[in-house]
């Protein structure tokens, strides 16, 4: 991240601020669980990368390392009905959506760790019974919008989804994920026009990482905020410190209330750096074609850290528990279970067991639905 | 008309008038169903397909969109991931390159990647063809690109009769369809026909034989099974005796009723608009040769548009298109064969 675009974050965060931010608003145990999550999802990356270093997992892994807090941040807040529309970045998203029922609860409207393992390894256990690869997964009961690769492919849907729940009486927002660049693609534009139109209920978040997998954000867009694309379509358009849980959280909640009072969509553009290859098959070149500086810069700031210490100016975070499981600023190489709360690594753990447990697909589903049967 | 005396003649209905039937009757029967499309509400659709509708049920059901025609069929496939059926209106066949991807990356992939988790209830409409003077941009039949495309259905009638039923049956059919309209025929007075008053469908996939015949095939849709018609007429006259099918129905085919009737023909003709590479005519004749190859007595031909875009001033757009000259000639020459 520039150190120009850093202080505009910091600018703009103090805007509109005058009442009181949602996050003032979690309690201890609340913001507890946030810091949990975040290891959660950086552990999910973490382990994904021990294991297909140890052979044990096939398919590219695109990290969401260090942008963790984008994706606790933002879901924390939703009702369980609400809908989501995660892409390629945002895999910790299937199973951290209404993680809040239980992380254990097998009834929420979220996948469980184990399906998504499941889908990660590509076996039967899989929403999609591993038709797709990697994040090309959702579920019409779980309300999460199946992702392609198509970028910003899914936010039409996602206007539709909204249109459809508004038509039968209800009341959900719609919460999509869109990498910075991806905003360049023409149905950006028009799904989000559209919705704008007929006010419907559906955030665009933008984790603007800086890169386009090996284009930087100057050679994307001439803008410095991609949250000005909002002004195009006259709906709000907020920029959240994407290192920052708790910001993101207050800059999510104010779009969403503002969506479900039926004010319409806005845009969430949160300020973050990818620390690795746009994929792990790219973590190699990624050190080639950006500069080391920038990458050292930009992994500076890590969600964990930025939570850890707004937690011990809270008082929430006390004694030994202020300085243990430091996973801040460790990659895969590094970074060992100790540095992860222990039920953490039980989630994944009993996630992976199943995923390996689980049969391949039956080889004859290749050729299977491709239509609904009429008969 | 001042006569009051007379009996009621029976209404006979043009080919537009029976698909806002089919919109009109679905609306009624599916409260979950709604209507999208560039000025399909206030101004009726700009051909009027849609006209009346608005006012009977709705701007929130029969929808004024913006120009996005991506925006139109990937909004429509989040509707049916969340319950609703919709009729999505490309206002001429030609724009849905627009809409390309949402098409067959989005919809036409999603019961298949979801492993049958969700239905698409999405039909994408629209006025097609050539010989109307439409020009590059207004006379497209670009169905090959769709039936290559494997989770879509694509049909198009040619009769009041199959629009209607064919359109009802589409948007009751849980897949997503490609419904080809051929705006030639919305208001052509010679094919207007009686529509029963009850509710009817016609099953997509099945073809109709239009003509009986003996001496060779012609297998056509839209437009030009009437091209075929009245080269069956000709033919006549020179002794020739031409079967003609109106396949109706692309995806899914029925091979069935083309292979029967060349067991009693032994030669067939594929008749249609699109360009000749790649287009649909060519995969009914690979099917043929491949499965029905010892049924004929000559090569499987097909009369095609020429491989050029379609042009714009009458001697130019006939020069490319097929026609009943073209067909009689192709007639001709497989039977002396
Ligand atoms: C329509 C489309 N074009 C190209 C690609 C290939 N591709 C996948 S991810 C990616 C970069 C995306 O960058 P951004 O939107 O910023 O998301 P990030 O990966 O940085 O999270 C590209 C070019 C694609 N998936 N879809
Ligand atoms: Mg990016």
């Amino acid at each position: 991240m520039s150190a120009k675009s850093g202080s505009a974050t910091a600018e703009r965060a103090e805007q509109g601020q005058g009442s009181r931010r949602p996050s003032e608003s979690l309690t201890r145990e609340e913001c507890l669980e946030l810091f949990k999550q975040l290891y959660l999802a950086r552990y999910f990356d973490i382990r994904l990368i021990k294991e297909k270093k140890r052979g044990r997992l096939r398919g590219t892994l695109y990290s969401s390392h260090n942008q963790e807090a984008i994706l606790v941040g933002s879901l924390f807040g939703l009702q369980s009905a609400d809908w989501i529309s995660p892409i390629h970045r945002d895999m910790p998203a299937f199973f951290l959506k209404d993680i809040k029922a239980g992380w254990d609860n097998d009834t929420r409207i979220g996948m469980t760790i184990e399906e998504v393992c499941c889908q990660v390894w590509g076996k039967e256990g899989s929403p999609g019974r591993a038709r797709d690869n990697w994040s090309h997964i959702g579920s019409k009961s779980k309300k999460i919008i199946h992702s392609t690769s198509m970028l910003a492919g899914t936010i039409p849907a996602a206007a539709g989804v909204a249109y459809a729940d508004r038509m039968q009486g209800g009341n959900c927002v719609v919460l999509t994920y869109n990498g910075e660049g991806s905003t360049a693609q023409g149905i950006f534009h028009e799904a989000i026009n559209y919705a704008a139109v007929h006010k419907l209920p559906v955030i665009t978040i933008i984790e603007n990482n800086q890169w386009a997998y090996g284009t930087p954000t100057e050679l994307e867009s001439p803008l410095e905020d991609f949250a000005d694309r909002a002004k195009g379509y006259g709906i709000p358009g907020l920029i959240a410190d994407g290192q920052d849980v708790f910001d993101v959280y207050d800059k999510v909640m104010e779009a969403v209330n503002h969506a479900r009072e039926g004010k319409g969509p806005a845009i969430v553009e949160c300020k973050t750096f990818r620390a690795y290859g746009h994929g792990d098959h790219d973590d190699d070149r990624a050190d080639k074609y950006r500069p080391a500086e920038e990458v050292e810069k930009g992994r500076q700031r890590d969600p964990i850290a930025v939570c850890r210490k707004k937690l011990i100016e809270l008082g929430h975070l006390t004694g030994e528990a202020a300085t243990s499981f430091m996973a801040e600023g460790k990659g895969a190489g590094e970074a060992t279970n100790d540095d992860f709360p222990p039920e953490v690594v039980a989630y994944l753990n009993k996630g992976i067991e199943a995923a390996i447990a689980s049969p391949l697909p039956a080889a004859e589903e290749g050729a299977m639905w491709v239509f609904k049967e009429n008969n | 008309m001042a006569a009051t005396t007379e009996a009621p003649v029976a209404l006979k209905k043009n080919y537009l008038t029976a698909l806002k039937e089919a919109l009109d009757e679905e609306m009624q029967r599916n409260n979950l169903m709604l209507c999208q499309g560039e000025d399909i509400g206030r101004l009726g659709g700009a051909f009027g397909v849609t006209d009346g509708l608005q006012a009977k049920y709705g701007e929130d059901r029969v929808v004024d969109m913006p120009i996005s025609e991506a925006a139109i069929i990937g909004s429509a496939v989040g509707m049916a991931l969340n319950g609703m059926t919709v009729m999505a209106e490309m206002q001429f066949i030609d724009f849905i390159s627009c809409g390309f991807d949402q098409i067959v990356n989005m919809m036409a992939t999603y019961h298949y990647r979801t492993a049958g988790e969700v239905n698409i209830p999405v039909v994408v409409r629209g006025p097609a063809g050539a010989y109307g003077g439409g020009a590059l941009y207004h006379s497209q039949m670009n169905e090959a690109w769709f039936c290559n495309s494997p989770g879509l259905k694509v049909v198009c009638p040619s009769t009041p009769y199959d629009a209607k039923g064919m359109l009802k049956a589409a948007l009751r059919d849980g897949n997503p369809v490609i419904f080809y309209e051929i705006k030639e025929l919305y208001r052509k007075r010679e094919i207007e026909e009686e529509l029963p008053t009850e509710d009817y469908i016609v099953p997509l996939g099945k073809a109709a034989i239009r003509r009986e015949g003996s001496d060779v095939t012609l297998v056509s849709y839209g437009q030009n099974v009437y091209h075929c018609l009245d080269a069956a007429t000709e033919l006549e006259k020179q002794g020739i005796s031409a079967e003609v099918i109106d396949l109706r129905s692309l995806v899914p085919l029925d091979e069935e009723t083309i292979f029967n009737s060349i067991a009693k023909t032994s030669r067939v003709i594929v008749v249609n608009e699109a360009p000749m590479t790649c287009g649909f005519a060519g995969e009914v004749v690979a099917r043929i040769t491949t499965k029905a190859f010892h049924l004929l007595d000559a090569p499987p031909s097909r009369v095609t548009r020429m491989d050029t875009p379609v042009p714009w001033v009458k001697p130019l757009e006939l020069h490319v298109l097929p026609s009943v000259d073209k067909i009689v000639n192709e007639a001709v020459r497989l039977v002396k064969f």
